[in-house]
């Protein structure tokens, strides 16, 4: 099950609890609002805020 | 004769619905408080498979479910409902609840729920509390039983498990290393 739009329509950010979207290189989860991204290994988000990386290094 | 194992640790997964979605920030802080880091949490899902729940709650209600990052021991569900009661408690209003929370647990075969109502296919497992299994995960799937509630057959609510199941079994692969 690869990340696609219906599976982003059932995930939120666990930071803010708002949406999130794919990032261009569909490697990573972007939340706009806590201008995070949260990386996806093997088909498989890491929804830890700890781990996200800030989306403007 | 079967040797006793320890069993594997579970994935807790908390869902809660409420009709007033501003209070889910402040459920959602008092469950990590006690529970530990989320590291999964779902979009707002609709709840809208029974009525069963409109006359004390309003409607419409949404659902959200809460994946925790540490694993629980599968004995700790009982202790968790009833401390899932609790602060549906401290969120009554005139005696009715403004939010319901259902505690469970994936492991990789299954995903069961805590009730306190007894039924035909729930197995005791203390302080006033059953065991509920909901889904089975078999042929690379989870498959819906009987009994299953509409809500968790749904296709978003399998998605999200399923989605939660892989990163759970990861977590189990990490436990195993050195």
């Amino acid at each position: 099950m690869a990340i696609n739009q219906e599976l982003l329509d059932i995930l939120a950010c666990p930071q803010c609890k708002g949406e999130i979207r794919l990032n261009d290189a569909e490697d990573g989860l972007i939340c706009e609002a806590c201008r995070l991204v949260y990386e996806i290994r093997d088909d498989i988000p890491i929804m830890l805020i700890e781990e996200a990386k800030p989306l403007d290094p | 004769m079967s040797l006793p194992q320890p069993p594997t640790p579970a994935k807790l997964i908390v869902g809660f619905f409420v009709k007033e979605k501003t209070l889910a920030a402040g459920i959602a802080q008092t469950l990590q408080d006690r529970l530990g880091p989320v590291d999964m949490i779902s979009a707002w899902l609709d709840f809208d498979f029974t009525a069963y729940y409109e006359k004390e709650m309003g409607a419409p209600l949404s659902r959200r479910l809460v994946v925790f990052k540490t694993l629980v021991e599968q004995t700790e569900l009982a202790a968790i409902k009833q401390m899932t009661n609790a602060i549906e408690q401290t969120y009554q209003r005139q005696g009715q609840r403004r939010v319901n929370i259902d505690p469970g647990y994936l492991l990789p075969e299954r995903f069961v729920l805590a009730s306190g109502k007894n039924f035909t296919h729930r197995i005791y497992i203390g302080q006033g509390i059953y065991a509920d299994l909901t889904l089975i995960y078999q042929k690379g799937a989870f498959r819906t039983l009987p009994w299953t509630y509409p809500d968790y057959a749904g296709k978003h609510l399998i998605d999200f498990l399923t989605l939660v199941r892989k990163k759970y079994m990861l977590d189990l692969k990490q436990r195993e290393l050195p």
